[in-house]
């Protein structure tokens, strides 16, 4: 029995060893990475050389990696890598990724799990930079080649965090077979919609469908904003707009049409678009997604910049959604995702072949001047003005309160200066709860 | 016991050491990951699993315990362990902004460097020697320097400064660009030239002499900023200085019961809160006393009515679709202008309720929702119920002269609840906590007026956690949310305790 159990402990210490030995391979290295990047002494600075003299040995392993969320773009990207690696020496590597998991993972900056760039939409931006997640860049110069709102979706604090690639806003659309030409205020979508509901050729105006996003123009055209920008283009929570004369104008435009009948007090998103598809809408506010789905219902349309609250004021703006490229601050080789971002993405010929290869309105002006068909020019004169959708994480308050104060207007419990100022309440309570 | 494990023979248990080896070393590689990464607590809750594993496989003594060791260990890892983490986060302040270790938001800040300003920056070109390196620096005047890595910097005066990159220098030859490239992460970490203003590579184009702008101090347990002297104390998670500026980073880190706190003694949350409660106990008593009132009758009308084969096979219908699917469904058809109820009620009525903008018809139109997608799962629970009733006691009420009303109240009812009362006190568990349907419907609107946190009107409590946590996922609050669902369980729990307790009483009735 003991000499049994003798032999046993043996085997397990055997086995024990072994693993050791083999965990003990990879630890060496990882532990004194770090040392030497805290030194600062000529000496550490030999050491790392060698270690640097290594690496160029086996520069396979060096790839970067870039994580995208939707996959239209990884052709273009990979071959936009593969020029890079012919002059860089270094390859990237393109990786679709969920948006959620890649936001995570970056959050996380879990070690060497993540990747060294990525795209995202900047409304992501406010919680990747408030985590540190973020390396911020430099464009120079090239900043002026750039739509100057797309630069202001990468903005945050004061500094640039990413390239942008492409922006994304709402049109506005009119049925072609009952409008003729766009109207140029609101109050003429409602005279226009009037004659058509009684006529009892379309059954709404237009529909809206959350009072926030999809109406924004509404809003903006009155003069309404949700939060101000500094001098710097950074969005900042100390300057809240929703209870300005312009968006409790807004909205009381929108309550003047539920009450006369002629917008619907709760309508789908889906549902409003299906109203339109089938003719029984005039107009609608929504984004190039639906643009397929419309061409296959057949229904003749048109999309142009938004109505103005009054002849010869500024046409409404919606939200602009910006695309970019951003570099972890996790990256063990950060500078040289830096130099893939502005030596080879942010340039006129890398945009255009993007452009390209994914026809999205471009971040690059004279690529975004480029596009020639009717459509997307009526999505860039509606939003040429865009501001980008606030990244601040206060943003993150504003949803809720804002759909409650639509729909209180809508269910009559409150006027809409009231809904508006509850609105901003809920935000400020938040914003001050959250510390 | 003894004697059977004598009898073991040792080539079985070499096997055994084998597999078992093999799988410490998977475990060892995940713990090794595990830590890696810092997570520390998962890391020791997978060590103790193993070590309790491996204990169970080799040593005979406990041998009898092999077929339920590895039950355990799943159920250590997948739901013991979550829930203790659960709670530890409720005591911590993890949530956006405050995702790193302390040590890792340190590393963070004292990466940052930061450029002096009045100090010059430069284009350089790459220049090494086997194993050392050297920068040429091109000034934005056009003067130029060559500094190495071991500490000299002198000023060249070159004969063709309009050369792209000029031969070797010094014995040092020029490197292309596909050679610098890849290394140029670890070039960034060595200092060129003369300390202590030594010059750093900033980007694949640009030097420059910078210095660290953030230094640790660990006696005063602050970050100091190395340009103004400004000094940020560590306070509940961020490097915080005297105005109140919070440097980001900031770091998890313990609060004791001020997540509790927070929500317990917040005046905002009270009157909300309170609604959602009630609510929530409306709603998950209506959805299962209804659903099972309609499964038991629908049981009862079909039990003997011939075909009832199909009838029973249509009737389940609702049961497979995915909840998803049929609350969708089920919202487009209540859409009061162009669903096909909504359009239906507003044809025979004049008008179709508002069932997402009227509280009281909202909360109608939940609870028949929920009744449609539950009565399926009662409606089989109870027809298997009435078969396991003895017909004896029916017929002796026959012979005295019961009802059917009366049979069915006194006799068959008081059984079926007594077999099906587990079942329905599990299903009021599960509508307490239905986030799907509330979600998916409405998303607990319409909203309340005059509510400072917004709430809707059929909020229930884990749908208004839900958006109190998680409002946005730019602002994910997890260790409120964590806090929050300890209490949930504390409600939800003792709920169902007294319910067992009712229960218990009813089967020794």
């Amino acid at each position: 029995m003991r000499r049994k159990d003798r032999w046993r402990a043996g085997a397990l210490l055997v086995a024990l060893t072994l693993l050791i030995a083999a965990c003990g391979e990879s630890s060496t290295d990882e532990t004194s990475a770090p040392a030497t990047e805290t030194t600062t002494t000529t000496e550490a600075a030999t050491t790392t050389t060698t270690e640097a003299a290594t690496t160029t040995a086996a520069p396979a392993g060096e790839n970067l990696t870039l994580w995208v969320y939707d996959d239209g773009r990884i052709p273009i990207l990979t071959e936009l890598g593969e020029e890079f690696a012919e002059e860089y020496g270094v390859g990237v590597t393109v990786e679709a990724v969920d948006l959620a998991e890649l936001r995570n993972q970056m959050l996380l900056g879990a070690s060497g799990s993540g990747p060294d760039l990525a795209i995202i939409p900047h409304d992501n931006l406010g919680a990747l930079v408030e985590n540190g997640a973020v390396e911020a860049v430099d464009l120079g110069d090239k900043a002026g080649e750039y739509l100057p709102n797309s630069i202001d979706g990468f903005m945050y604090n004061g500094e640039l965090y990413g390239v942008p690639l492409a922006v994304e806003n709402i049109g506005f659309f009119y049925n072609t077979d009952l409008v003729d030409t766009p109207p140029a205020t609101w109050d003429e979508v409602a005279e226009v919609g009037r004659a058509l509901v009684d006529s009892g050729d379309v059954d709404v105006v237009i529909g809206l469908p959350d009072l926030t996003y999809n109406s924004y123009p509404v809003y903006t055209s009155f003069g309404g904003y949700i939060f101000g920008q500094d001098a710097s283009g950074s969005f900042t929570a100390d300057d809240i707009g929703m209870t300005n004369e312009g968006m409790v104008a807004g909205l009381t435009w929108i309550e003047s049409l539920v009450d006369e009948g002629l917008v619907p007090e709760n309508v789908d998103w889906d549902a409003s678009h299906v109203l339109f598809e089938t003719g029984k809408e005039a107009f609608i506010m929504t984004g190039p997604w639906a643009i397929n789905r419309f061409q296959d219902a057949g229904v003749p349309y048109a999309v142009s910049a938004f109505p103005a609250a009054e002849e010869g004021g500024e046409p409404g703006y919606p939200f602009l959604g910006v695309q970019g490229l951003i570099v972890s601050a996790s990256s063990d080789q950060l500078l040289l995702a830096e130099a893939f971002a502005l030596e080879k993405i942010a340039t006129e010929e890398s945009m255009k072949a993007i452009w390209e290869a994914e026809p999205r309105p471009s971040a690059w002006a004279s690529v975004f001047a480029l596009a020639d068909d009717a459509d997307t020019q009526g999505f860039n004169a509606a939003g040429i003005d865009a501001v980008p959708m606030p990244s601040i994480p206060a943003m993150g308050f504003v949803w809720d309160a804002w759909v409650a104060a639509g729909t209180l207007v809508m269910t009559g419990e409150l006027g809409p200066e009231a809904s508006l100022t509850q609105a901003v309440e809920q935000i400020l309570a938040q914003i001050e709860e959250s510390g | 016991m003894l004697t059977r494990h004598e009898q073991v023979p040792t080539g079985l248990y070499v096997r055994s050491v084998i597999v078992v080896s093999a799988f410490g070393v998977g475990a060892l590689w995940l713990m090794r990951r595990l830590l890696d990464d810092g997570l520390y607590l998962l890391s020791s809750a997978v060590a103790a699993v193993t070590i309790f594993l491996v204990l169970v496989y080799l040593r005979r003594r406990y041998s009898a315990m092999r077929w339920m060791a590895i039950g355990i260990g799943i159920t250590v890892l997948f739901a013991v362990y979550p829930i203790l983490y659960n709670l530890y986060i409720g005591f911590t302040n993890m949530g956006s902004g405050h995702l790193f270790t302390k040590e890792q938001a340190i590393e963070r800040l004292e990466d940052e460097q930061y450029l002096p300003q009045d100090a010059p920056t430069f284009r350089w070109l790459g220049y090494r020697k086997d194993d050392s390196f050297a920068l040429l620096l091109v000034s934005d005047d056009g003067a130029v320097q060559f500094a190495t890595d071991d500490g000299s910097i002198e000023t060249l005066e070159l004969t063709d400064p309009e050369a792209e990159q000029p031969g070797d220098i010094n014995g040092y030859r020029p490197m292309a660009t596909s050679e610098v490239a890849p290394m140029l992460d670890e070039l960034a970490d060595v200092a060129f030239g003369e300390p202590p203003t030594t010059i750093r590579v900033q980007s694949l184009r640009e030097a420059a002499a910078t210095v660290p702008r953030y230094r640790f101090d660990r006696d005063a347990d602050a970050m100091v900023d190395l340009t103004d002297g400004t000094i940020y104390q560590a306070v509940e998670g961020s490097f915080v200085d005297a105005d109140g500026n919070a440097l980001i980073p900031g770091f998890m880190t313990g609060v004791g019961v001020d997540n509790f706190k927070r929500f317990l003694t917040n005046q905002n949350l009270r009157g909300p809160l309170t609604r959602a409660l009630v609510w929530n106990f409306v709603f998950a008593f209506a959805s299962v006393a209804l659903a099972f009132s309609v499964g038991l009758t629908v049981a009862m009308l079909f039990e003997d009515l011939p075909g009832r084969r199909w009838i029973r096979a249509l009737l389940i219908v609702p049961y497979p679709i995915p909840v998803l699917v049929s609350v969708l469904i089920w919202r487009s058809m209540l859409n009061p202008d162009l669903g096909t109820i909504g359009q239906f009620l507003a044809r025979v009525f004049g008008s179709s309720p508002q069932f997402f903008l009227d509280p009281t018809w909202t909360r109608i139109a939940l609870i028949m929702v929920n009744i449609w997608l539950s009565y399926p799962y009662f409606y089989v629970i109870s027809s298997g119920a009435m078969r396991s009733i003895s017909t004896d006691m029916l017929d002796a009420a026959e012979v005295d002269g019961a009802s059917p009303w009366q049979e069915f109240r006194f006799i068959s009812l008081p059984q079926i609840l007594m077999i099906t009362m587990p079942l329905l006190i599990a299903s009021f568990s599960f509508n307490f906590n239905n986030f799907n349907l509330i979600f998916i419907f409405n998303n607990g609107n319409p909203p309340m007026a005059g509510t400072v946190i917004p709430i809707g009107h059929t909020d229930i409590l884990i749908s208004f956690i839900y958006k109190l946590a998680f409002v946005s996922s730019s602002t994910s609050d997890y260790g409120l949310g964590a806090a929050i669902s300890v209490l949930l369980f504390v409600v939800v729990g003792s709920v169902t305790y007294f319910q067992i307790r009712a229960t218990k009483a009813l089967e020794a009735r």
